[in-house]
């Protein structure tokens, strides 16, 4: 159990500067999600806490305690990684026990057993303790990986990909596990991944890590209705969000907004007194709009407020179906259900949901407001509370 | 442009006369395996790694023998017919691409290879580097490709020669998520534009789905089902079909069939949950009858108030920002909902479960096969 909490940290490879003054302050017992693309700095982070890598600059605190000197084995972390590593030559109780009977945390025999099966209940495997690792499916080798940190309790438990190698369908299944245990855990967790699906569902919180930055911390909702840039809106959902560019106009005191590429089209923004301020304060012209595949209405008839596009594409994808429509140079993606007759470069009529729009500054890319920004706040404070 | 059409094919990998350790004599890579591929029609070869989906395409393409059956292109017997005389386009996983030349060249490298007058190559690689998005990559080397790139460049290199049928393996499978899903729509795109036979295989459903005009699922060589998206999805044959397609996948429970004669409802062990039976199953069930029950997550509801759902616990909500899952526990099953209800729920809390009973599916507990009214 403990406050973990990184202070400026800075770590460099030679030239290349992995980590770039990196804060972060994780709750006792939180399930802190740390997601980003490849190569953002994830798991050198991770990599600091443990004790594996030490920073050039900045500190790591457990409970306010300074352990930047502190070695990683007394650091009392338990970690779980992408590739099981676990001891081919060793049961799986014998993997899971091991941890249990190393020096350092050396534990007599009986409670060893008590512990192992304890796990091995929670994790579903009790049928599996007398097996060896080549005889298990790669989800029950992560399985085995996971139940090996959670005999100790440690002050804190890294999780670096567990479920990156498992095939799609193994890693949803894995993951709703994992997520079913997870109240069992008690202790801090901190998750790196760079599934979206995994971020969203396990994390307490979660903070989007980009090019060694920092770039949000938030709960799932406040990250996926409230993204601080165009580059977080466009990593959480699938199919991506859609972003469209346009004039902002203000007249009297209503806001129109003009469609780029489709001039003649423009929309009345519905009312809201709180985003009209928001866009009063900010005073752009050029605006993009952020609108998620699902905020995006279609038909195959002319209709009031529709606009006219193509099918660009249209693929089903089990229960539903994504149709790309396409107007001048924007393609636009939304959501459909399962079994429409849709042929390719046919008309479509299309409708955005503009009550539904996250604005965004279009020369800076970052958030400027959105509608119903009050009740999304409201949402993420009663989570964390 | 030609079909394709594959009768009772069979693979054994002989190991050079060796007996592979914990081999079988009757172990077949691919095993009676029957597929006929219209003109101009996209199938996708679909099942789990090493279940024979690759070598059936290795052996239609040519490079790899067949041990037994006939593969047609066209009204063509190809079993005998050198690779290059078969007319395919091919497109695999890894690019393998020239390193020391140009995309032009790559692209170019067949037809020159064939001696096609270098005015004819230029005009078939100026027409079709806009159809991959490649005319600005023209002049750059591979290395400067990115991963999306440099697949775009091996689709152009496959259709540049027009073959009369394109077959390619998991072309997207080293792109992450999100190139991946653009490179698909523009698959999608391109065989629309081209409209050339194609054989595509791939692990992941989400991809045959969105893709095929017909999918055949192989499992251990053996063909389960060929047909369309809508007819794998809304009717499999079979347990392995079933949860294979669709993600997440089919809640699939034992269940003991309890009723009267007219009226049937499925039982759960440890669990108190009870559905009814489609009454057109009832001349297939009986009192105490024991099979397997699929429901897909999009089928079961959550009650509002005045439901006369049974009261469940949530064990598990998942908020995935598009969508909410909710697992429920029915004895030792996790019984998976999506619903795009904005409620936020907490394990513990206690929703009406609704299940579409004209929706389940009944299978044979044993041999997972469809049990049909």
């Amino acid at each position: 159990m403990a406050r973990i909490q990184l202070e400026n940290v800075t770590k460099r490879f030679g030239k290349v500067t992995a980590l770039d003054g990196i804060s972060l302050d994780i709750k006792d017992k939180e399930f802190f999600v740390l997601f980003g693309p490849a190569g953002a700095g994830k798991t050198t982070i991770l990599n600091c806490i443990a004790g594996i890598q030490l920073p050039e600059e900045g500190v790591v605190k457990f409970d306010g305690e300074v352990v930047n000197l502190v070695d990683a084995a007394h650091r009392d972390t338990a970690m779980v990684f992408e590739n099981y590593a676990l001891y081919p030559q060793m049961t799986v109780y014998d993997n899971m026990a091991s941890p249990l009977r190393s020096k350092l945390y050396k534990k007599d025999e009986e409670y060893i057993k008590n512990k192992v099966q304890e796990v091995a209940e929670m994790m579903k495997m009790e049928n599996l303790l007398e097996r060896l690792p080549s005889q298990l499916s790669n989800g029950q080798k992560q399985r085995v990986a996971m139940g090996r940190a959670l005999v100790r309790s440690p002050r804190v438990y890294l999780m670096d990909e567990p479920l990156a190698h498992l095939d799609a369908k193994l890693r949803n299944s894995m993951r709703t596990e994992l997520k079913a245990i997870q109240a069992n855990f008690g202790t801090t967790s901190i998750y790196v991944t760079h599934d979206f699906m995994e971020a969203m569902s396990l994390g307490d919180r979660i903070a989007i890590v980009n090019k060694g930055k920092i770039v949000q911390i938030g709960t799932s909702d406040e990250i996926y209705y409230m993204p601080c840039n165009e580059f977080v809106a466009q990593l959480m959902g699938d199919p991506e969000i859609n972003i469209v560019g346009g004039k902002l106009k203000k007249e009297g005191s209503g806001y129109f907004f003009t469609l780029n590429d489709v001039a003649e089209r423009t929309y009345q923004l519905p009312e809201d007194q709180d985003l009209f301020r928001a866009l009063d304060e900010a005073g752009l012209e050029d605006i993009e709009l952020g609108i998620r595949p699902q905020n995006v209405k279609y038909s195959f008839e002319p209709k009031d407020d529709y606009t006219k596009c193509t099918v660009y594409s249209y693929e089903s994808i089990g229960n539903k179906s994504v149709i790309v429509a396409e107007i001048g140079n924007l393609q636009l993606r939304m959501i459909a259900p399962n079994g429409l007759t849709v042929k390719i470069d046919q008309d479509i009529y299309v409708k955005l949901e503009l009550d539904h729009a996250i604005f965004f500054n279009l020369e800076t890319k970052e958030y400027v407001s959105r509608y119903n920004e009050a009740a999304v706040k409201a949402l993420a404070a009663e989570q964390e509370g | 442009m030609a079909g394709l059409t594959i009768k009772h094919l069979y693979k054994r990998y002989d190991n050079n006369g060796k007996k592979k350790k914990g081999a079988k004599l009757n172990d077949y890579a691919v095993q009676d395996l029957n597929l006929e591929c219209g003109q101009g029609e996209f199938i996708a070869l679909l099942g789990p790694s090493g279940c024979g989906k690759t070598t059936t395409l290795r052996m239609t393409a040519g490079l790899e023998t067949i041990t037994k059956g006939e593969i047609y292109i066209g009204d063509t017997l190809v079993n005998n017919l050198h690779p290059k005389d078969r007319h395919i386009g091919l497109a695999f996983e890894d690019y393998a691409m020239y390193p020391p030349l140009t995309v032009y060249d790559n692209i170019a490298f067949n037809l020159k290879a064939k001696g096609v007058d270098k005015a004819e190559i230029d005009k078939r690689v100026r027409e079709i580097a806009p159809l991959m998005q490649c005319d600005d990559l023209l002049d750059k080397m591979p290395v400067k490709l990115s991963g999306g790139q440099k697949q775009r460049v091996n689709i152009a290199r496959a259709i540049i020669r027009r073959p009369e049928l394109l077959l390619m393996d998991e072309p997207l499978s080293h792109l992450d998520g999100k190139a991946r899903q653009a490179m698909r729509t523009e698959i999608k795109r391109l065989i629309n534009d081209i409209k050339c036979t194609t054989v595509y295989v791939t692990h992941d459903q989400l991809e045959a789905m969105s893709l095929a005009d017909k999918i055949a699922i192989i499992n251990f060589g053996v063909l389960q089902q060929f047909g369309t998206p809508a007819e794998v999805y809304d009717d499999p044959v079979n347990e392995f079909v079933a949860s294979f397609i669709g993600e997440p996948p089919m809640n699939i429970l034992e269940t003991t069939i309890v009723g009267d004669g007219d009226h049937f409802l499925f039982t759960f062990e440890g669990s108190d949950l009870q559905i009814k039976v489609p009454e057109r199953y009832n001349n297939v069930v009986s009192n105490g009858f024991r099979c397997k029950m699929g429901v897909r997550p999009m089928d079961v509801l959550i009650g509002g108030p005045d439901s006369h759902g049974t009261p469940e616990k949530v064990a598990t909500f998942e908020n995935l920002g598009d969508e909410r899952r909710i697992g429920v526990r029915v004895g030792e099953t996790l019984l998976m909902l999506i619903t795009d209800d904005e409620t936020r729920y907490k394990a513990g809390d206690v929703i009406k479960l609704e299940v579409r009973g004209e929706k389940t599916h009944l299978f044979d507990i044993e041999t997972g096969n469809r049990i049909r009214e």
